[in-house]
């Protein structure tokens, strides 16, 4: 609204003077000045709408309330939040919001995180008058694949119809009817189904849009929230991961799954208030297909086997081909889904070790749009690149095919995907060993003959570095499943394995040798990184 | 407003042949500097030529208009005059607010729901007839009344009944009904209303037409022009009273943008009639005015809004301007001086919240009639973004006698601080209802006896001074004039002067029944307390009527109506709870007799049951 380079003004909010730019408005001006109104239709990422006028507050010499989310501060006005006038205000308008609402919290998924519970509770507390009967509007109607409407719930605010003509600009939402009989809706035989539909869920303030996919799965106080990055892209949109965090003693929930759902978590370089569904409901793969056991093939089949195992099995590999000077057979495909700290000690794991053939795969690319979503599928090529590492598992597969390849470490990415079925099973059988590390099960994981379970992003702590050049916080939201660990974990016990003098203990002091070893992070911590992420050198 | 669709005769079967109004399209698009404005009049277009309005052509509008879908199906939900079901041949909407009532439009929806055998909202089994009851079409001087199709028709007697279903096409446009001066005033703006042929430029410009006009735009600037009309203490007479030349000199003079004029013909306030008549009457003096505001205010293209039901109304102006522009005094050069005016008669669609200027200017723009947040005010963001200014018909009716003689002659017709006349429209229990002008200082009283007064034996018991959404006044406080102020000092206020008289034989609480369903009816639904409220208080008052109040319901409704007053985005709020607020405060005993006896105070058999869309009777 107002840039920092105008105009100041000072006005005074509770008998608290503050300064604010020029434009600034009062609902502004009252959270600077640590007296939060509260609001509905108000979004700061939407036009402003002025309909809910749940944010009406005294304003001196001014004979009516005004309402906070439009009007603009000025010189020397006089704003009160707390007066009898402002809250009788706020009472009057909660109670008008609710006549006609079902009043169904107990069977309402928003239950929990709802605006018209939260304020009640803060501002309403009144002695309902309504003694009529309710309007009847339109209840459980899928509007998409995503999202499932409850008109009754509704309060009008029109957040949603914004955000499909502003956002998305695809205008599938409208108001319908007028007065009392106003409903919110989609066109007639259409459906709500752009790849943002998740969002309206995220900004209706009450139950009448829930999330189909979360929808009755797990009471929200069941939550914890993480706040991590989003990997389905190289935008690396700010998120909070929900788990269930009662899931010791809940198990029922979801059949036993921790992530309930994921939410964009406000960024203003990065994401804004929103994500797309496509990260939105590709958490499912943190607890689906996991591998979950290490694996060794013997006669063709893989069979649970255990790290001590498998570390000795690729140890030794690595050390008769380190012996035998036949480094050069070996190749390392590292994944851009891995965190700047995975690949740094995978970078100094190979050099370490001798192995110079190593270099680092994206998955197949997807469809870009202008808001959001970008074609590259995973969130840190941008931090692979950076570390230096070369980018196309393809030479590799095609020396492996010419029998150029003794050893072929792959990490997380199904080759298949890139050279097709047929071409890989050719190049894994021309290798003495394929070795998979990797987080779920998938065709290049089912033709190795060594399969190292590695955690989940949502299992981590970490970096990873967007497209953009910002480097960007994971938070481990859970622990890591089966005997899945860490990329650098693996590399790290390796290390032991083969004598390398390379020991590492934790993300953190992972990331400070890399800011101290690699030129664009120097200067950065996870302190300065924080939870809205720092820019690269150039 | 939804029918029944028993009807296939004017179902145009499988698909509307839309492609064919493409040609037609393309004209109406040309009219306007932003496509979407053409949304109101394609639909409008598509109905007349298809009897409804479906979905597919709610998506070939938006295409032509360039909006989402949803966007177009808002439009068509949100006015009463789309239908999404075809309706009957003869479309029969009786008008079933309260000055109808006063005069017993209850009796005559029961009369001819009961003759053609279908309740409102429903068509008859042949497709003959559909059957509507609507809220005021401002046409209470013949109340009570209704609209067939496009005509205006009444008062309903028994006689127009057995019209309407033997030949409905012989059914007739309502007389009007102009009774002259009251208190020895001379008529300003009424002087034309009994002249014959007075809409046809010849006769016009036989009375000094157009001199006005001339005048202005070659001999005055605009600022001497904006100077005479504020000498005149010409006030809007559309209802708010704002000062109009006041109004003009806020119109930046310097604009990189278009300036438009536009004039607010969407009278809709209950009890108000006058605009009707001007248009009607003396459209070229509307089209004099509208030349010299628009040279004043340095706009090049006027929009005229005329209310959707004044189908007769819109086909006179739109004569009256193609006249004026075969005369030269609208077009590229008017009165041959390098000055271009383009005027646009655009149609509503059916909501009296278009009355509201921004919500007019929302409609305008072909969207639902939603008023907008101020600042900014239209005069510097109003159409398209650009500075407007908005007139009422019988404000600019005002302009050119004001610069023929002066706005100090004006200014002394007047009273106060309020200039000249205005057009008082009686209703109600008046023995001559029908449309008087007089000084902004006539009292109430004079306006009354003037209309004969209540029925013999009768007296009258209250009197709603300026439309529906003033506050009502008991008998003993009619000596009030009717300038601004005064009513204002009353705890009222002059509005539209739209009056409805009521006489003793009149319960308030129905007359409160009639307040609250219209206002129910209109809240556009935007803001909160105004869409909630104004449905909260019908029902409340429907159920008192019904016999089922209780001891609370009187300040549960006061406070529900204090709680929508001043917290909205436009005044409709507050214009929804003051007959709430003045009903009870100055009839309270009638009210709680209602809720204590479970009947009328006035009749003694129990209250029969109010259905929404049959008139109550009780």
């Amino acid at each position: 609204m107002a840039d920092a380079t105008s105009k100041q003004i000072t006005l005074t909010v509770d008998g608290k003077p503050i300064t604010v730019p020029d434009g600034t408005t009062i609902l502004q001006a009252c959270e600077k000045a640590g007296s939060p109104v509260p609001f509905y239709c108000y979004h700061p990422g939407l036009s402003i709408a002025g309909n809910c006028r749940i944010c009406l507050v005294e304003v001196a010499n001014t004979p009516k309330l005004q309402i906070a989310c439009y009007t603009r501060a000025a010189e020397g006005m006089v704003v009160n939040t707390t007066s009898d006038k402002t809250l009788s205000g706020r009472k009057d308008v909660l109670e008008f919001l609710l006549i006609n609402h079902p009043l169904d919290c107990p069977v309402c998924d928003q239950a929990g995180e709802c605006w018209l519970q939260d304020y009640y509770m803060q501002h309403g507390l009144y002695d309902p008058k309504f003694n009529e009967t309710k309007n009847k509007k339109p209840k459980a109607v899928p509007l998409g694949p995503t999202v499932m409407l409850d008109a009754e719930r509704c309060i009008l605010c029109s957040r949603c119809v914004r955000f499909t003509d502003e956002i998305t600009k695809t205008g599938e939402f409208g108001i319908f009817n007028r007065g009392d009989h106003s409903e919110i809706g989609l066109h007639p035989g259409t459906t709500l189904d752009n790849n943002y539909s998740g969002n309206v869920v995220d900004i209706c303030p009450v139950g009448a849009l829930t999330d189909r996919d979360f929808r009755f799965k797990c009471r929200v106080w069941y939550l914890g929230s993480t706040n991590s990055v989003c990997p389905g892209c190289s935008r690396g949109c700010n998120i909070q991961i929900h788990n269930n965090r009662e899931r010791d003693l809940r198990p029922h929930i979801a059949d036993g799954a921790r992530v309930m759902r994921l939410k964009p978590r406000y960024n203003a370089d990065v994401n804004q208030w929103w994500m797309c569904d496509t990260g939105r409901y590709g958490y499912k793969s943190i607890d689906e297909n996991r591998l979950i056991a290490v694996q060794i093939k013997t006669d063709g089949t893989l069979r649970n086997s255990a790290w001590g195992e498998a570390l000795d099995l690729v140890g030794g590999t690595l050390q008769r081909l380190q012996q035998g000077k036949q480094l050069d057979q070996v190749g390392v495909v590292l994944s851009s889904q891995l965190t700047n700290e995975d690949l740094y000690v995978a970078k100094r794991f190979f050099t370490t070790l001798g192995v110079t053939q190593v270099v680092f795969q994206r998955p197949k690319a997807g469809a870009s749009d202008a808001l959001l979503l970008q074609a590259d599928r995973s969130p840190n090529a941008k931090g692979a690149q950076t570390l230096g590492i070369t980018e196309g598992a393809q030479p590799l597969l095609e020396k492996a095919a010419k029998k150029q390849l003794r050893l072929l470490i792959v990490f997380t990415q199904d080759l298949t995907e890139i050279v097709g079925d047929a071409q890989l099973r050719g190049a894994a059988n021309a290798l003495e060993q394929l070795i998979f590390i990797g987080t779920n099960t998938n065709k290049t994981a089912e033709l190795a003959h060594v399969v190292l379970p590695s955690t989940v992003y949502a299992e981590k702590d970490g970096t990873f570095t967007n497209f953009q050049g910002r480097v960007q916080r994971l938070n481990a939201a859970l622990s890591p499943l089966g005997e899945a660990r860490a990329e650098w974990e693996i590399l790290s016990a390796l290390a032991t394995t083969l004598n390398l003098n390379l020991t590492f203990t934790d993300a953190p002091s992972i990331f400070t040798d890399l800011a101290k070893a690699e030129p664009a992070f120097q200067g950065l911590s996870y302190q300065i990184i924080g939870e809205q992420g720092a820019i690269l050198h150039a | 407003m939804q029918h029944t669709a028993h009807s296939t005769q004017h179902t145009v079967s499988g698909r509307f042949p839309l492609e064919s109004l493409a040609a037609e399209a393309q004209a109406i698009l040309a009219k306007y500097e932003q496509r979407r404005a053409a949304t109101l009049p394609l639909l409008r277009l598509i109905q007349e030529r298809f009897g409804s309005i479906t979905i597919e052509a709610e998506q070939w509008v938006a295409q032509q208009v360039g909006v989402a879908p949803s966007h177009v199906h808002e439009v068509v939900t949100f006015y009463s005059l789309f239908h999404q079901q075809p309706v009957g041949k003869h479309h029969i909407q009786i008008c079933n607010n309260i000055a109808c009532a006063l005069r017993g439009a209850s009796n005559h929806i029961a009369a001819i729901s009961e003759r053609l055998g279908i309740k409102p909202g429903e068509t008859t089994p042949d497709g003959k007839y559909t059957l509507s009851t609507v809220e005021c079409l401002c046409a209470c001087e013949a109340a009570p009344m209704m609209q067939v199709n496009d005509r205006y028709v009444g008062p309903i007697t028994p006689s127009t009944i057995e019209t309407l279903l033997r030949s409905p096409e012989s059914l007739t446009e309502l007389p009007l009904m102009y009774q002259g001066t009251v208190g020895g005033v001379e008529p300003v703006i009424s002087t034309r209303f009994a002249t014959a042929d007075a809409e046809k430029i010849d006769t016009y410009l036989r009375d000094e037409g157009y001199q006005a006009a001339r005048k202005a735009v070659t001999e005055m600037t605009s600022d001497q022009v904006i100077a005479e009309v504020t000498k005149s203490n010409l006030r809007g007479l559309g209802g708010a009273g704002f000062p109009t030349g006041k109004k003009w000199s806020f119109i930046p003079k310097q604009s990189a943008k278009l300036k438009y004029l536009v004039v607010n013909a969407d009278e809709g306030e209950p009890g108000t009639i006058k605009d009707r008549y001007i248009i009607t009457k003396d459209p070229h003096r509307l089209i004099e005015g509208i030349i010299i505001a628009a040279y004043a205010t340095g706009c090049h293209k006027a929009y005229v809004y005329v209310r959707g039901e004044y189908a007769q109304s819109t086909r006179i102006l739109q004569q009256a301007i193609d006249e004026a522009r075969t005369y030269g005094f609208i077009g590229k050069r008017i009165f041959n001086i390098e000055y271009e005016l383009e005027v646009v008669v655009h149609r509503g669609a059916g909501a009296y919240i278009c009355g509201e200027e921004t919500a007019l200017l929302s409609s305008l723009e072909g969207g639902k009639g939603f008023p907008r947040l101020k600042p900014p005010f239209p005069a510097i963001e109003g159409l398209f973004g650009s500075p407007t200014v908005i007139n009422n018909v019988e404000t600019l009716a005002c302009v050119p006698p004001i610069l023929r003689k002066g706005g100090e002659w004006f200014s002394k017709l007047g009273f106060g601080k309020a200039g000249g006349t205005r057009l008082f429209s009686l209703s109600g229990h008046v023995k001559k209802p029908g449309l008087y002008e007089a000084s902004q200082g006539v009292t109430l009283r004079q306006l009354i006896e003037a209309a004969g007064g209540v029925g013999d034996g009768r007296a009258i018991k209250a009197v709603i001074p300026g439309g529906i959404s003033a506050k009502i006044l008991r008998a003993d406080e009619i000596d009030v004039r009717m300038d601004f102020d005064s009513l204002l000092a009353a705890g009222t206020m002059a509005g539209s002067a739209g009056i409805i008289v009521m006489d003793d034989t009149t319960c308030m609480l129905k007359a409160l029944w009639y307040a609250s369903k219209f206002f129910g009816h209109e809240s556009c639904g935007q803001c909160s307390p105004c869409r909630e409220g104004t449905g909260w208080i019908f029902k409340i008052v429907d159920r008192i009527m019904k016999g089922e109040g209780r001891p609370q319901d009187l300040d549960n409704l006061l406070g529900i109506s204090q709680g929508m007053e001043g917290r909205t985005i436009c005044v409709f709020a507050d214009a929804a709870a003051w007959p709430v607020q003045s009903y009870i405060m100055k009839f309270r005993d009638e009210f709680e007799f209602h809720i204590r006896e479970k009947r009328c105070n006035l009749s003694d058999h129990r209250p029969q049951t109010p259905d929404i869309r049959m008139a109550a009777i009780h």
